[in-house]
């Protein structure tokens, strides 16, 4: 556990290293968090006639106009934070795990007495933890932010639900520990970080589904549904996991990574 | 520990194809071994194998006390290994890419920083320890490289291609390395390509191509497989000289090429003296007496040529 902190402490000062990449990914969730609660603030001073149309939630349906106008656009906001642990861990796991495979450092690595499940764990853990750290610091604020600048009380209660929370909590942590797995599973194929980042790009579309069946009033994400998510997502995530790990062995990453 | 590393019939196979077979061989410890052998040939499977890193698919072996397959990890801690790319973090400093190998070879802060400072200073990149290593020449890399292997101050030492691509300044520096690591008592496994490189710093060498075709000092090699000789120059045409030097009991075969006679018999150091007398006796001009000198790479090139 010792050497997987090292690799850990080791990632995230290459990280630091890498202004784009902190950039691109650590500094996403807030600047987006931001743009979310004015938009949200926004929609809730407009005056005047509000065009309507389109199938509503079940929810909505009792609400005002103006309820509805924020209550769609802090729904589509919250969404994000369900998509942005899934893509931050998988830029910053491609460049850990493929973009050391490129460079070929991960030989000396091997020769040293670590062992693989600690490196691999490493890895992992730097990854997900600025991830699921910043993504959560965000969604508090945009649930402040949602709390403090809704119309209503209904408003509220139809953008931040214990379904929604849940997800957050448990289902995006389980998917981006799967989006991880999968960069692993991809590394001993492919040679550039974008290629891995793209292929593990298919793990937004349930989430973008979700979205979707929600406004469409097709899904309601309850607290039900979001713990039955989190238990296949558990099921899905032990056997990348379990994948992952076959493929992280020294003799795998040293024969047959090409 | 007599033998530093110690293997019997390792082989090792990649989906049916052998790229190691039947390696035995003992190296003496605190040698200089030299492992030769044409690209292809399976020596990094070989270094792969001892470093363990990869597993034998037959076979077994002893590295630095350990054998291989048991406690690899214990093994790992008491051998260093210079793979055949540098494999630096670019990012990094040269300070800290050395602390975070250091600390994977258990190292504790303390030491490992004391350790990184000794290596940094021993390989004259002290002055450059702060700057990151994507701005360092090829040299500068490998000797962090080397100074990584060595952190943890293992018995054994494995070099993949030390002094590849390097100019001539570098690779000199890091031969004279090389050469203050044996004196140290360290064990060392030397694959090259330069055979020049090879004769001046093993001990032994092993030619391999698959297989161990040849094992023994160079000179052993060379008289294993071109015999003892020595070559006379004369003043005038050589060939009136050969039935002479041929009627001497001791020689094994003479031939001439010019002014050059070349003699081989077994012990050219006792019997030199006899073939002078003789060639005198028979009024040869001679102008000079040498030890007939094959080169590693004539030794090389016959035992590759011939299982190419």
């Amino acid at each position: 556990m010792k050497k997987a902190l090292i690799v850990l402490e080791k990632e995230w000062l290459e990280l630091r290293l890498q202004r784009g990449l902190l950039l691109a990914t650590l500094f996403l969730p807030p600047v987006m968090t931001v743009f979310a609660v004015v938009g949200f603030f926004a929609v809730g001073k407009l005056s005047g006639p509000i065009p309507q149309g389109g199938p509503l939630p079940p929810e909505f349906v009792s609400l005002a106009p103006l309820e509805v106008a924020q209550a769609i656009v802090g729904r589509q906001f919250s969404i994000l934070f369900l998509l942005l642990p899934i893509f931050i861990p998988s830029v910053l796991a491609s460049y850990a795990i493929v973009g050391e495979k490129r460079e070929r450092t991960l030989e000396p690595v091997l020769a040293t007495p670590i062992r693989t499940w600690e490196l691999l764990l490493g890895k992992i853990l730097a990854a997900l933890i600025p991830a699921l750290a910043i993504t959560i610091a965000s969604a508090t604020v945009f649930v402040v932010g949602i709390l403090a600048f809704a119309v209503t009380d209904r408003v509220r209660e139809v953008i931040v639900t214990p379904g929604w929370i849940l997800a957050v909590l448990v289902d995006t942590p389980l998917l981006a520990l799967i989006g991880v797995a999968l960069i692993v599973v991809l590394s001993s194929r492919v040679n550039d970080p974008r290629t891995a980042q793209q292929f593990s790009a298919v793990l937004v579309v349930p989430v973008i589904a979700l979205l979707f069946g929600q406004l469409a009033g097709v899904i309601v994400l309850g607290p039900g549904l979001a713990l039955g998510i989190g238990v296949v997502l558990a099921i899905v995530a032990a056997g990348a996991v379990w994948a992952a790990t076959r493929l992280f062995q020294r003799e795998v990453i040293l024969t047959r990574w090409r | 520990m007599a033998h530093a590393i110690e293997t019997h019939g390792l082989t090792r196979k990649f989906d049916g194809r052998v790229a190691v077979d039947g390696l035995s061989l003992t190296i003496e410890a605190g040698t200089v071994f030299g492992f030769l052998g044409p690209n292809g040939a399976g020596k990094t499977t070989t270094v792969r194998m001892l470093a363990a890193l990869i597993a034998p698919t037959d076979g077994d072996a002893v590295v630095a006390g350990h054998a291989l397959g048991v406690d690899d990890t214990a093994l790992r801690r008491s051998v260093g290994i210079l793979t055949e790319q540098p494999g630096l973090y670019d990012r990094l400093s040269a300070r800290q890419n050395l602390r975070y190998f250091a600390r994977l070879y258990d190292l504790e802060p303390a030491r490992a920083d004391a350790q990184v400072e000794r290596y940094l200073h021993l390989l004259e990149l002290w002055d450059r320890r702060d700057e990151p290593v994507g701005t360092f020449s090829k040299g500068m890399r490998q000797k962090l490289a080397i100074a990584r292997a060595l952190l943890h101050e293992p018995t054994v030492v494995f070099l993949d291609e030390p002094t590849a691509a390097l100019d001539p300044e570098a690779a000199r520096t890091v031969r004279e390395f090389v050469k203050g690591l044996k004196a140290e008592g360290r064990t060392i496994f030397l694959t090259t390509h330069n055979l020049p490189e090879a004769d001046e710093l093993c001990d032994s060498i092993g030619i391999f191509q698959r297989r161990l075709l040849r094992m023994g000092s160079p000179r052993e090699l060379r008289a294993g497989l071109f015999g003892a000789g020595t070559i006379v120059r004369v003043v005038g045409d050589a060939a009136r000289y050969v039935a002479v030097v041929r009627s001497l009991p001791f020689v094994r075969e003479a031939h001439a090429e010019g002014e050059t006679l070349t003699v081989q018999l077994d012990d050219p150091d006792s019997r030199n003296p006899d073939i002078v007398d003789a060639l005198r006796a028979a009024g040869a001009p001679i102008r000079y007496v040498e030890r007939l000198q094959h080169s590693l790479e004539d030794v090389y090139l016959r035992l590759v040529g011939g299982h190419a």
